[in-house]
């Protein structure tokens, strides 16, 4: 469960605008695969690294499964990993098993279970084979794999993907979600993804929406789509629209 | 009829393996191009042999019947274009390719602003702020518009839309398609589908080999065989039934409501 | 071809961290300091050769990749055969040799060192530095990602390079003399694209629970292995040989 209290966070303090979030209050739940959308500057990446652990709020409370996020990060045991949109960016390690590994050095695994998990994981992940290939010798997907399993290797209870179908060709993007979507159920693991792609919408389950720092829709899809007249930040997809028009 | 470009018997290979093999056809004007494909099928390879920056290739590059001589000729841009620039006024951003090509001093700024002015950003607002304080869609208009500015004859560009909200990529792909009636353009893409007309030139690249559509045709494949090309699912759900019509609608709502409506129409008078 | 790690599982690859770097280094010593004869060094270089084609190193890609330094090999070659009474081809060919020993020694190395053994090794060296407070493990670190983002970057140059190429930029003509103001549309954006992957790499970094002098544990462990004896003994006898070589 992730619950988010009445939660502002501003870069810095000077003015009202410097606002990256305002007093946002919501709880989720890893039972469905949570969407978190809205436009550039909305405030739902700020949200993604708060649940991260990698800023703090200055008020506010953000709770994982009853912990604050950013004091646990680095401790055994991991709340919520987080999956950024540029594989090149994210991968520390020159080899697939020092990458694995740089998780588990960090959180202070000892000597032994790091062999094991580094293994298992890798083979999970169709990588087991690859142990010792440079990094930069993988395939664009290869890579992506690799970031899941990094952070996957990790434990986490939460796993957030920040924007991970914009970089992908169209198969790509189908294949993504053909491997989370089972993954989300067969795991205990809770499944958020920040995305602005239109596309990317059928495939959640319960709706974030962001505007300018604030919150401002949180509940089923099928509610976002029947009171999506209403809601002018939002962009509709003509998936919905055409269904609109059709029935009229 | 205006000058072409024509790919004759073209093999193009990356460290000694042939990616995209024996391609024959040509590129435009008054049409965009679209070249699409799987990561890795050797879109940009290609594009960076037409620019004439990837030598590993055979056959031949003809425009308007010659050898195209890329120097000067061409405008290339990747991913993020933005992230070229390095001056500190829109203004010296896009007067910096006229600059170059020693164009009379009392002919630049003139033909920098009209430029400006057809990529959509007014010249009086625009011209002396700096790029890094402008919205990403006007950046990216920006960049565009800097790349372009010598107007060369053939306008390559690798993944123009990334990063833009849909919005945003639909106004672009509006303006590359107003710029393709005087310019040879090429776009590689994974969203054909923001640009696509029925009269839309593509090359499809796929193991190692390139088919050539007209955009009716790509759409219609895509309707009837998703693992054809994975258009948006709502499109060729809508369109499934309609996949032997004479024309097959752009992907947007509008333009397939209009669509589903005439055929339905149609198909009641008779 | 690019001199970097490539997988393998030879006795070169087995040594012991350690026993390789200071071997590289002992051998680097060797070829630029000795005074031996040129018969001598010739054959040391054909031994230098000799072990590495026994640890199954690919040569071919380490001669191929001797042409990025032929210009180097020349102009060495013309200042060291000219003596004050004419060309000596004795000389020209020791200076090349010299040339060529450093380059395939450190050629090897990278290519039978991973970066976790190079980080280990650079750990180990920079280990002194503690004592004046400077953080052994994060330097090491630092050089870790700075090779492990040089093909990336260099990949990124390139793009650049050709896109302003395409504006009209005279980066080629210039060459290696061109004006500074004519490569500012090359380094700038460079630049500016190396601190905005920085910026990504450290936030995923902090994600994964990285914190600068937090306790890390290693996922690799170095012990000594059969082949580094008699390694250990070789490094020792060529030091000894270029001592005994130069200075006595």
């Amino acid at each position: 469960m992730i619950i988010l209290d009445k939660v502002s966070f501003r870069y810095n303090e000077k003015s009202e605008t410097s606002f990256k979030l305002k007093e946002v209050s919501f709880s989720c739940s890893k039972a469905s695969i949570t969407g978190v959308i809205g436009g550039n500057g909305s405030g739902k990446s700020t949200v993604a690294r708060l649940i991260a652990g990698m800023i703090e709020p200055q008020s506010g409370t953000v709770s994982v499964d009853g912990f604050a996020p950013f004091n646990h990060i680095g401790r055994c045991g991991f709340l919520a990993g987080i999956i950024f949109q540029t594989p090149d960016n994210q991968i520390v390690g020159t080899t697939v098993a020092e990458d694995l590994a740089f998780g588990l050095e960090n959180l202070g695994v000892n000597y032994d279970e790091m062999q094991v998990r580094v293994r298992e994981t890798a083979a999970r992940f169709g990588l087991g084979n690859m142990l010792a290939t440079p990094v930069h010798y993988l395939s664009g997907g290869q890579k992506q794999l690799l970031c899941i399993a990094s952070v996957m290797i990790m434990q986490p209870s939460w796993i957030i993907f920040d924007e991970p179908t914009s970089h992908l060709d169209p198969w790509a993007r189908d294949n993504f979600w053909q491997t989370v979507k089972p993954f989300a159920r067969e795991h205990d693991i809770g499944v958020m993804v920040v995305s602005q792609l239109a596309e990317d919408l059928q495939h959640f389950e319960q709706i974030l929406a962001f505007n300018a720092g604030s919150l401002v829709f949180n509940g089923p899809i099928a509610d976002l789509r029947a009171s999506v007249e209403q809601l002018q930040w939002f962009r509709i997809p003509d998936a919905w629209k055409l269904e609109k028009i059709l029935e009229a | 009829m205006s000058p072409q470009l024509e790919l004759k018997n073209l093999t193009v290979s990356y460290g000694g393996k042939p990616v995209a093999q024996k391609l024959n056809g040509s590129f435009g004007c008054g049409r965009i191009n679209l070249l699409v494909g799987r990561a890795g099928s050797g879109k940009s390879s290609l594009l960076l042999t037409i620019a004439g920056f990837h030598t590993e290739f055979s056959g031949q590059i003809l425009y308007d019947g010659a050898v195209f001589q890329p120097a000067g000729n061409f405008s290339l841009t990747f991913q993020d274009p933005e992230s070229l620039f390095f001056n500190t006024s829109v203004g010296d951003e896009v007067e910096y390719s006229l600059r170059m090509r020693e164009l009379a001093e009392n002919e630049i700024t003139p033909r920098a602003q009209q430029w400006l002015q057809r990529w959509g950003l007014e010249p009086e607002k625009f011209y002396s702020r700096h790029p890094f304080e402008l919205s990403g869609g006007e950046k990216r208009r920006v960049a565009l518009a800097a790349c372009t500015v010598a107007m060369p004859p053939v306008i390559l560009l690798d993944e123009p839309l990334a990063g833009l909200d849909a919005n945003g990529q639909k106004a672009l792909a509006e303006m590359l398609n107003q710029l393709a009636h005087e310019h040879i353009v090429i776009v590689v893409t994974h969203e054909p589908e923001v640009f696509l007309h029925p009269d839309s030139n593509i090359l499809f690249l796929r193991e190692g080999q390139g088919s050539w559509f007209s955009g009716d045709d790509f759409l219609r494949q895509a309707v009837c065989n998703r693992e054809f090309y994975p258009l948006p699912r709502w499109y060729c759900q809508a369109l499934g039934p309609f996949s032997t019509a004479s024309s097959l609608p752009p992907v947007n709502a509008e333009a397939v409501a209009s669509f589903i409506a005439r055929e339905k129409s149609h198909a009641d008078k008779l | 071809m690019q001199i970097s790690y490539k997988p393998g599982s030879s006795f070169l690859y087995g040594l012991n961290p350690l026993i390789k770097g200071v071997l590289c280094f002992v051998l680097i010593m060797f070829f630029s300091l000795n005074g031996l004869q040129l018969t001598a060094m010739a054959g040391s270089l054909a031994a230098l050769l000799f072990f590495a084609a026994l640890g199954r190193l690919p040569l071919t890609d380490l001669v191929l990749s001797i042409k990025r330094i032929w210009f180097l090999l020349v102009i060495v070659g013309l200042v060291q055969g000219f003596r004050g009474n004419g060309f000596e081809l004795a000389p020209a060919l020791e200076g090349m040799i010299r040339i060529l020993g450093v380059f395939i020694a450190a050629g090897c190395y990278l290519t039978v060192s991973p970066q976790s053994e190079l980080m280990f090794f650079w750990e180990t060296v920079f280990r002194p530095l503690r004592l004046f407070g400077l953080p052994a493990r994060e330097l090491a670190l630092v050089m870790v990602i700075a090779v492990r983002f040089l093909p990336v970057m260099l990949s990124e140059i390139d793009r650049i390079r050709m896109a302003q190429i395409a504006r009209g930029a005279r980066l080629g003509k210039g060459g290696f003399f061109s004006s500074a103001a004519a490569l500012m549309p090359l380094m700038i954006p460079t630049l500016a694209q190396a601190i905005i992957r920085g910026e990504e790499l450290a936030e995923a970094m902090e994600a994964r629970g990285y914190r600068v002098s937090g306790n890390r544990t290693r996922y690799y462990r170095f012990g000594i292995g059969f082949f580094d004896v008699p390694a250990g003994l070789l490094a020792l006898v060529v030091a000894t040989l270029t001592v005994w070589s130069r200075f006595l």
